[in-house]
């Protein structure tokens, strides 16, 4: 019985130690220009594609469609999508922010909790997108 | 002589191994952040360690013969039963730390995200399968449940392990962020998999088949030693080469009707000539009892040679200490053993005592000594083998190298006995196959 106490709190506490050693900031970034022209939209409304927003899951990147100087809509090009959870990740954290960009019409908008670097790339692509011209 | 494997040895690669899977989540994993992100992380390290874990558990089963001899196959069985605990807790662990973290990532209760892990990930449906397979050996094995199950049933359900390993494999590579886009680890993890499983076809399918058609066991003769105690005669071609130490054993199989599914283990009662083995048995369960009845001719396989219970070659004098039908192994070692041996043979009736004829002559050819400690425990009043009992038997027990077999409660008490006597513990060699 000693000795099970002994190897259940040395191995909480090691995985604890490891864990906490993992804390430090994330990700390194690298865009890429690819700003393209989305065909056949309603006139008056153009599309804005965002750069390449790496992040340590996968690549994000979304496109604005504008209308004169309004957002009205954010199509995601690229998302995380190694795993199943990636995807689950991305399932309820886009539409949030997505949400957020069409009230804000910005990018200062806050990172979904438990989907930190999704939206991170998010954020940056946005801006990516929003620099290269509203 | 074979090589071995020490104890420390392979301890030491275990852990180097263990070392090696926390490198491989380290090298993988991303900063940690949050609740959901601590849970995960918590739960990839023991998903890990417990994919890491099961391969250990099987190779400690895997017959492997330079580790049988090293270490022992009680110490095996032990090291066994307690990793088994273990990797169950890591594996319940995982499932539940896995479940726990995406459901606080993915802001969903626990209850909705096991329904999506079962139902959307990849292979985790069968892991789960796995999971509950690994639960009920472990129940089935626990101490309390064995007692109530026949060997066999016991021996039988463990395939389910196999089982249960090879189900919850694809999930790793499916689901693993540790596995997901990097080709290297996902090449070693299969071969850390593939190694173990080649050790064990080799070692238990290959090699036994191998000596079964080499040296052509049969059953020659059984011989009724005592009541309920038998000894069982084997023949077979060239037996040197299996190159057998005194105080090994063999796991036997008798290919008869009832018997061919069951191999058991039982120790050499003689050290084998070219041509011949002996084994003696008392009987204790209706396996033991059925090999009283056995034909001559019976086809055999047989096993081995297992166990590190070997007498080591030193100039110290020798102490060999028998209780009951544990006299068998150590019947081996007296007959071989050089320099000054005393065995002392506890038993609680004449009629159990085997070997006797046997014995003195060995003792008379060989120079050695024999003490029969014959009686109950109240015919003695006292236990005649306390350590000043002992010491008065075998006089400077202190210095002698002791072997010892017998039921466990023998062995314990006579540990502790022979310890307050005054022989260091690492000179008490002895084979304890509770687990």
């Amino acid at each position: 019985m000693r000795r099970a106490i002994l190897a259940v709190t040395a191995t909480v506490a090691g995985i604890v130690a490891l864990l906490s050693f993992k804390t430090h900031s994330p990700s390194s970034e690298r865009t890429v220009a690819a700003p393209q022209a989305a065909p056949s939209l309603p006139s008056g409304e153009r599309a804005i594609t965002g750069n390449v927003a790496d992040t340590a899951y996968g690549p994000v990147q979304v496109q604005l469609v504008v209308k004169s100087t309004r957002i009205v809509q954010v199509n995601i090009l690229e998302q995380p999508s190694a795993t199943e959870h990636d995807l689950q990740i991305g399932q309820f954290a886009l539409p949030r922010l997505i949400n957020e960009t069409l009230t804000s019409q910005s990018a200062r908008i806050d990172a979904v909790s438990g989907a930190t670097y999704t939206s991170g790339g998010y954020i940056k692509s946005l801006q990516s997108a929003l620099d290269n011209g509203v | 002589m074979a090589g071995a494997v020490s104890p420390r040895a392979l301890q030491a690669l275990i852990g180097a191994g263990a070392a090696a899977v926390l490198v491989l989540w380290w090298h993988a994993a991303l900063a940690v952040s949050g609740l959901g992100g601590w849970l995960t992380g918590a739960g990839e390290i023991c998903g890990l360690l417990a994919g890491y874990g099961v391969v250990v558990l099987v190779l400690l089963m895997a017959r492997i013969r330079p580790i049988e001899r090293g270490v022992g196959a009680d110490r095996l069985a032990r090291w066994h039963a307690t990793g088994s605990r273990y990797v169950i807790g890591l594996i319940s662990a995982h499932a539940i730390t896995i479940i726990w973290g995406y459901a606080v990532t993915a802001q969903t209760n626990p209850v909705a995200e096991t329904g999506a892990l079962l139902t959307t990930y990849p292979d985790v449906l069968m892991a789960t399968v796995a999971w509950f397979l690994l639960l009920g050996v472990g129940f089935v094995s626990a101490r309390a449940a064995r007692k109530r199950l026949r060997y066999e049933t016991w021996y039988y359900l463990h395939f389910y392990t196999y089982l249960a390993v090879a189900l919850a494999f694809s999930h790793q590579f499916a689901v693993g962020a540790a596995f997901i886009g990097d080709l290297p680890a996902r090449f070693w993890w299969s071969a850390l998999y593939v190694i173990v499983a080649a050790l064990v076809v080799w070692y238990r399918i290959v090699v036994p088949a191998r000596d079964f058609a080499r040296h052509g066991f049969r059953v020659a003769g059984v011989r009724t030693e005592a009541p309920r105690t038998v000894s069982i005669y084997i023949a077979g071609r060239h037996l040197r080469e299996l190159d057998t130490e005194p105080g090994q054993f063999f796991r036997w199989r008798f290919l008869t009707c009832d018997l061919w599914w069951g191999s058991h283990p039982y120790s050499l009662s003689a050290i084998p000539s070219d041509d011949l083995m002996r084994i003696t048995v008392r009987e204790v369960g209706d396996h033991s009892a059925a090999l009283a009845r056995l034909a001559p001719g019976t086809r055999v396989v047989a096993e081995g040679p297992f166990g590190a219970f070997i007498p080591m070659r030193t100039n110290r004098s020798i102490l060999l200490l028998a209780g009951g039908v544990g006299i068998t192994p150590l019947r081996a070692m007296f007959a071989t053993l050089s320099g000054k041996v005393t065995l002392i043979y506890r038993a609680s009736t004449w009629q159990d005592v085997v070997f006797q004829a046997e014995l003195d002559a060995i003792a008379e050819a060989r120079g050695g000594t024999v003490h029969y400690v014959v009686g109950s425990r109240s015919e003695f009043g006292t236990d005649p083998l306390s350590a000043a009992g002992l010491r008065q038997l075998a006089p400077g027990l202190h210095k002698m190298d002791v072997y010892l077999c017998g039921p466990p409660g023998m062995t314990g008490s006579a540990v502790a006995a022979l310890a307050e006597a005054g022989v260091p513990r690492r000179r008490i060699h002895y084979e304890s196959f509770e687990l």
